[in-house]
């Protein structure tokens, strides 16, 4: 089954629930500017949420535009960045249609994006309206 | 095993000289928790209670809780604490937002704002670096731009908060804004716009852990379910105001005739269903919009028509000012209403006490007391409304003396101090003591003054408990001030006990920083708190004298519900008596050496030495 997120931006109320637990699930600790997700915001106007949209994604191009190919789809659909091949040049950045890749701050920047939590996202049941939810995974 | 989510670390910003330094938290201070605990037990250790609140003398503290920046639900807000320049009294005041996850972000538990600038300032607190720069471009701006620019000039990613002319110019009501949340009461904004801070913007890298991320998970989860199965519920009070935002409520409290009308002359008001929360979601677009980590979404934006044709936004009314600047004003225009609240957010004004204080000058108008050339001062006038909100905000004309508070604009204007409904000069929240006996007393001995957020609302207004009795209300303030107080050392919103048990507490301070402290122990950091408060206020030179409610509450309320409703002057004082005693403060409520010594603040009795 194709993965995903099924996104209703008109749901979302901001409060950043989501980016409390990927940073949470992730990093060990909550700082939301570092989360794999973002909601932008457009205040007044409904935010964008800002995360990969996996097998949704049409051609998915952060793939071809890797010169070293550091990133790849798996047999499960997950879309992963190896940060070990990663050199750092953010072709894949400019590429996401979704604004959903991001450069790790600090020193040695590689590009990271949302991994699916490897199928079950730790930011989709924390919205509490919907905004975010999962399409496949466990 | 992770690390606790309070950091020991506040900075103390040196305002007078352009110095910031971090502040390790005493021991001392650890037991009290937080939030509005530190905030009131530096203020009482540093701030002599005779201090003019506008000088350089005051302080300004900022403070955020253990629970503050977590995943736990319904704590996004932080706490100011200073002295008064409205009431005169010591001074706790709220916003919900972001700004509090961000100071915890940036590895800190607070902010000591100390001294005054030299010049108008902006501070950008990013971890625990302080840098300050030029207010210049935004002096004389509203909150909102202010903030945009703050964003602009930063980075997008700044939480931020701001005051408007009101603060910069003395509005004894002025309030701070933190992107269009409130730190309503009492007047703080006078005191930044004093230190000549225009605005503070603030951006983490830290983040936050807690001290036992297993428990914390599943204590967030408990609470969570909680908070789900209330937001699904038709007639729960939050779940009400996750679907239309606070003003939920306004139909049931004018059905029972507790809605003030006119000055509090009436209890029920016939425009209500204009102006309510659901009136605001059926009439325009509207989109819910959340505090940090919150699932209850109560704040609503509404994109609205402006009476001149324009199109604009509001987030809110919330439902306080849908009584301050809307049945007590008898506006039943949900446009002027937007408005008006509009003008108090420009402008960084409490819209409350300044509501208040339009109903008393318009009642001063009709009796001939007070007039102001071009404004036709009368109720229901979205000219007389708009234009007295403008000219306090700018202090011009009448402006100028209505911007003093209640007390000075009576002195200036020669109006009648009995008809202003306030109390320690603070306006009234929207209840009214005549159909709300606890509410009342509640308002009556507040350390802050008519204050809504220690009051037994709920409990009385859903007729859980007898509205009209007056006993058994003396026990039931005494205790939710201090439980409220003791949730406030947490921020918690004060939506949030609505649904939880107060046994929680304890268990997610235990989990967030390690701390093992017992449900009674807690409460009694709250009762503690409370009589530091009271103590501070004696040494300010207030007493008895000072916890009354105004004349207009010993006259019949006129109007269907609650026609002929009264507060009886012996029983209220009765109510007062038994009260004071509960608390073991003696006749003139003055807290007794043996209170304090079991509270363990036999030190601080020299606070209320007269």
């Amino acid at each position: 089954m194709p993965i995903g997120f099924d996104i209703d931006r008109n749901l979302c109320t901001e409060c950043l629930r989501c980016l409390a637990a990927c940073s949470l699930t992730k990093l060990g600790r909550i700082q939301p500017s570092l989360a794999r997700i973002a909601v932008k915001r457009q205040w007044p106007e409904i935010p964008e949420i800002r995360v990969c949209r996996f097998d949704d994604c049409p051609g998915q191009p952060c793939i071809d535009s890797c010169p070293v190919e550091a990133i790849a789809r798996d047999a499960q659909g997950l879309v992963l960045i190896d940060g070990d091949t990663c050199t750092g040049c953010r072709a894949c950045v400019e590429a996401c249609p979704y604004g959903a890749i991001r450069m790790e701050p600090g020193g040695s920047e590689v590009a990271y994006k949302c991994d699916f939590c490897g199928g079950s996202p730790a930011c989709v049941p924390e919205c509490a309206t919907g905004a975010l939810a999962r399409k496949g995974g466990s | 095993m992770g690390r606790s989510s309070m950091q020991d670390l506040l900075i103390r910003i040196d305002l007078s000289g352009g110095k910031a330094a971090p502040w390790a938290v005493p021991e001392q201070l650890k037991g009290y928790l937080g939030g509005m605990g530190y905030g009131t037990k530096i203020l009482v250790d540093e701030v002599a209670p005779q201090t003019d609140p506008l000088s350089a003398e005051n302080k300004l503290i900022l403070t955020v809780g253990p629970l503050t920046g977590t995943t736990a639900p319904m704590h996004p807000q932080s706490c100011i604490v200073t002295k008064s320049p409205l009431t005169g009294t010591i001074l706790n005041s709220y916003a919900g937002g972001f700004l509090g996850a961000e100071i915890r972000f940036a590895g800190l538990d607070g902010l000591i704002l100390e001294g005054a600038a030299p010049e108008w300032t902006l501070l950008v607190i990013e971890d625990e670096r302080v840098s300050f720069h030029s207010a210049e471009a935004v002096l004389g701006k509203g909150t909102a731009e202010t903030e945009g620019y703050l964003k602009e000039r930063f980075g997008p990613d700044v939480r931020t908060l701001s005051i408007g002319r009101a603060g910069e110019k003395g509005v004894a009501m002025a309030s701070i804004f933190s992107e269009t949340r409130t730190f309503g009461r009492g007047g703080a904004g006078a005191v930044l716009g004093s230190k000549r801070v225009k605005a503070i913007a603030v951006r983490g890298s830290r983040g936050v852990e807690v001290a036992r991320p297993e428990e914390f998970a599943l204590l967030v989860r408990e609470n969570m379910e909680l908070l789900k199965t209330a937001c699904a519920e038709e007639y729960n009070l939050v779940g009400m105001f996750s679907r239309v935002g606070t003003g939920a409520g306004m139909g049931l409290v004018n059905g029972r005739g507790a809605l003030a009308t006119r000055n509090h002359i009436f209890g029920s008001f016939d425009g209500s269903t204009k102006i309510d929360g659901y009136a605001y979601a059926d009439r325009f677009y509207t989109r819910a919009v959340a505090c940090y980590g919150c699932p209850v979404h109560c704040g609503m934006l509404h994109k609205f028509t402006r009476t001149d044709g324009s199109s604009s936004w509001l987030r809110g009314p919330e439902y306080e000012t849908m009584y301050s600047l809307g049945s007590d004003l008898l506006n039943a225009d949900p446009v002027v209403l937007a408005e008006a609240n509009q003008i108090c957010e420009e402008y960084g004004m409490d819209t409350l006490t300044t509501g208040v204080t339009v109903a008393w000058a318009l009642e001063m108008a009709e009796s001939g007391m007070l007039e102001e050339p071009g404004l036709d001062l009368k109720f229901g006038s979205s000219g007389a409304i708009l234009g007295l909100l403008r000219k306090i905000g700018e202090r011009e004309g009448i402006g100028d003396l209505l911007a003093r508070g209640p007390k000075g604009a009576a002195e200036a204007c020669g109006g009648e101090m009995d008809r202003f409904m306030q109390i320690k000069n603070s306006g009234f929240a929207a209840w009214m003591p005549r159909r709300m006996k606890g509410t009342g007393l509640a308002f009556a001995t507040s350390n802050r003054g008519a204050c809504h957020k220690r009051a037994p609302i709920g409990a009385e207004i859903t007729g859980q408990i007898d509205m009209d009795a007056y006993e058994g209300k003396a026990a039931l303030v005494k205790e939710i001030q201090d439980r409220v107080n003791a949730i406030f050392t947490l921020v918690s919103c004060r939506f949030h006990e609505f649904v939880t048990p107060p046994e929680i507490y304890p268990r997610f301070v235990r989990a967030a920083t390690d701390r093992e402290i017992s449900l009674e122990e807690f409460l009694a950091v709250g009762e503690r708190i409370w009589n530091l408060e009271r103590l501070f206020n004696i040494g300010a030179g207030l007493g008895r004298a000072d916890d009354r409610l105004p004349d207009r509450c010993y006259q019949p309320v006129q109007g269907d519900a609650s026609e002929a409703a009264v507060m009886d002057r012996a029983r209220f004082e009765r109510m007062l008596d038994e009260y004071y005693r509960l608390r073991g403060w003696d006749e003139q409520g003055f807290p007794a050496p043996q209170k304090l010594e079991e509270l363990d603040i036999p030190e601080y009795a020299r606070l209320g030495a007269r």
